[in-house]
């Protein structure tokens, strides 16, 4: 019965890890999915979200819970002009220019932070921090990581309903079918690829809002969610934004898993058995969509 | 306007050439500068930083003093970023472009695993301030000297801790898995199937993951007496508080000291605050210290950065009165006399007790066990050195208030 009772507590930690990821995750395949970007900045962007948060936080006593939106904004903003400042230029130029870009510009966002706010680490204390949820003797759900949850996949929900059911999803999924076609039926193609990095980038933001409360942060801490948010972006579909919040749960259940029988150190090689499968099996994602 | 783009990497190779020679000086004939490598940036920052402040005022000091034979004494920092390749790239720009007679350093136990042998190839002297993985000194290179205790020493201190308060009988390893972690976690697998206990789970980890609650359930469900974690400071934070949330009751929270016995550990903060509270950890040194200038060390700790040091940020001190105690006596900067020198210094009276290095280059230092009992480090075992009793068992979590 014990090991009934880890597995599910173990599962559940799994969706509530994955329910961060999937919204990382969400954030990557909307961005790449419109303009064929990999977007080396992410962890980056997600780190900024962080401070916006912790800034927020120490200044005016903020939750995180409650500022997020305010991060999501900020980084919505800085997505923005990052496209139109930066990646709009090179447009049409070879990826390897765009790969360089964002990794260059991730480095640049790094130590600029550093130089900022130093490479101390930080953490925040909030009183929800050590509520736990207790279903019978042997589950347990940390409160902050609940609420994240929730927030998540209302988030999800809702970005999934502006992909395809406003007159902006409508266009950026037109972009993804066909970038030279859209323009010719009217579409705005800059406007609508800067909003789309925009609204990418303030989902990796709010990621990093929701998960400052339960982890800590340090200018370099957005590192491990870049390629991890790549592997969920392939697991997905190459730019499947429901294909990525999926594969975000599935990844957290599977590392969460794997944590409790195999041992935490296979948890990240995992990741990359997924991967490497999924490249060479279904190049197409799990989740296969018809996208290509 | 185009033709002259040709310009712009002409431009740059010359200021990089620029640079390298300025930078090639070694320090004028009026400074003597020695190099550091230290963790400034990255996951291991707070203890770079620990780093530094030793340092601060080991460097005050010596320079109030006069400097050394007559020279002012300058640091030459290199910012390893918590990682071993740029560690080894450090050395190299120390020793060959700034051309410095002795380094210290690096942090951590993996980048100091990587300089070894770089230091050997280039005949530099390296004083190891906190790299506690005994495989730091295994190579046997000439070059190497070691202020702290090793992976060994902490293990056979938390076993004789253990044996004499409540003996228990089976036991759980949980590391981090890098140098530092898995060289301790082998000096304790070995040690304590020496000292007849049963080993019931190994547990290795990433040490930059938000989630380690299936690691703790695996744990809880082999239901072993006592832990040892070999932990930095942002997981051994992480894992103290998701073990309450998964109720992982041991009799026993011991530890490999490092984030476990950072000052900023138990507290709210920075560190694990209240959840910190009962683990055991061993620990080089504390400001309550009985060795003649402890005090005074923590008073001018204190001074510069309003908080108190724990053992990292004196090994730094004591590292840096080490290299000018040789450099002092050598009478030269000159690598291999001062290599000479260390191997016969013997100081009877630092803060950090006395140094004297046997012929391994390993400095014999006591280790002490400490348990965080409100908030504050309370040494509790040798009983010579004992502040205060063990409190024991552990109080369960649900008893917590």
């Amino acid at each position: 019965m014990n090991w009934f009772y880890s597995t599910l507590q173990a599962v559940l930690n799994g969706l509530l890890t994955g329910a961060l990821y999937g919204l990382i995750a969400m954030g990557m395949a909307l961005i790449f999915g419109v303009m064929r970007i990999v977007n080396f900045a992410h962890g980056a962007f997600l780190m900024l979200g962080m401070y916006a948060t912790y800034v927020l936080f120490q200044s005016t006593g903020i939750s995180p819970y409650y500022g997020f939106p305010l991060a999501g904004a900020a980084l919505f903003v800085i997505g923005y002009a990052t496209y139109l400042g930066l990646l709009r230029p090179i447009r049409g130029q070879v990826d390897f220019m765009v790969i360089l870009l964002t990794m260059g510009l991730a480095l640049i966002i790094t130590d600029g932070v550093q130089l900022i706010f130093g490479a101390d680490y930080h953490q925040i204390s909030i009183p929800l921090l050590s509520k736990n949820i207790r279903l019978g003797s042997q589950i347990s759900i940390n409160a902050p990581w609940l609420v994240s949850f929730a927030i998540a996949a209302v988030l999800a929900v809702v970005l999934y309903f502006v992909v395809t059911h406003t007159m902006f999803g409508r266009a950026a999924r037109a972009i993804a079918q066909n970038r030279y076609a859209a323009p010719l039926m009217g579409i705005n193609v800059n406007q609508v690829q800067a909003i789309s990095f925009g609204i990418g980038s303030a989902a990796a933001g709010i990621a990093g809002s929701l998960l400052l409360p339960v982890f800590y942060l340090f200018p370099e801490v957005g590192n491990q969610f870049k390629l991890k948010s790549f592997v969920m972006v392939v697991l997905g579909g190459m730019g499947s934004i429901q294909g990525a919040a999926i594969a975000g749960l599935v990844l957290g259940v599977v590392e969460s898993l794997t944590s409790l029988y195999w041992g935490n150190e296979w948890a990240l090689a995992v990741d990359f058995v997924i991967f490497i499968l999924v490249l060479s099996l279904k190049p197409s994602g799990i989740f296969g969509s018809q996208r290509a | 306007m185009k033709r002259f783009y040709f310009l712009i990497p002409c431009a740059v190779v010359m200021i990089i050439a620029w640079a390298g020679c300025k930078g090639g000086s070694g320090g004028d004939s009026n400074t003597i500068r020695i190099g550091v490598v230290t963790s400034l940036t990255g996951s291991n920052a707070a203890f770079g930083q620990a780093h530094k402040n030793g340092y601060t005022i080991a460097l005050e000091e010596i320079n109030a003093k006069g400097g050394l034979l007559g020279k002012k004494v300058e640091l030459d920092y290199y910012d390893d970023q918590s990682r071993p390749d740029q560690a080894v790239q450090g050395v190299s720009k120390l020793v060959d472009q700034d051309h410095v007679p002795i380094i210290l350093g690096a942090y951590s136990s993996e980048s100091t695993r990587a300089i070894v042998p770089v230091v050997t190839q280039k005949q530099i002297p390296l004083i190891i301030p906190t790299a506690v993985a005994d495989n730091v000194m295994a190579t046997g290179s000439a070059w190497v000297f070691r202020i702290c205790a090793g992976s060994g020493s902490f293990a056979t201190a938390t076993l004789d801790f253990l044996k004499n308060n409540g003996n228990p009988k089976t036991l759980a390893i949980v590391s981090e898995n890098t140098n530092f972690g898995q060289a301790n976690n082998k000096s304790m697998t070995d040690a304590s199937k020496a000292a007849g206990l049963d080993l019931v789970d190994a547990e290795t980890y990433q040490a930059s993951s938000p989630d380690y609650k299936s690691l703790l359930q695996r744990v809880k469900n082999k239901n072993p007496e006592a832990v040892y974690f070999a932990s930095y400071l942002l997981d051994a934070s992480t894992l103290m508080r998701q073990a309450e949330q998964v109720r992982l009751n041991p009799k026993y929270y011991t530890s490999a000291g490092t984030g476990f016995a950072a000052a900023e550990f138990p507290n709210s903060d920075k560190g694990a605050g209240k959840y910190a509270e009962y683990t055991f950890s061993v620990s080089q040194w504390l400001p309550s210290a009985k060795w003649k200038g402890s005090a005074d060390f923590d008073q001018k700790f204190f001074k510069l950065t309003n908080t108190h040091p724990a053992y990292h940020a004196i090994e730094a001190y004591a590292a840096l009165v080490v290299a000018a105690a040789a450099i002092d006596s050598a009478k030269t900067t000159q690598s291999q006399v001062v290599r000479d020198t260390l191997r016969q210094i013997n100081l009877a009276e630092t803060p950090f007790g006395p140094v004297k290095f046997d012929n391994t280059g390993q400095n014999a230092h006591p280790v002490l066990v400490t348990q965080v009992q409100g908030g504050q480090y309370k040494v509790v075992w040798p009983p010579d050195a004992a502040e205060n009793k063990p409190i024991l068992p552990t109080p369960e979590w649900s008893k917590r208030q």
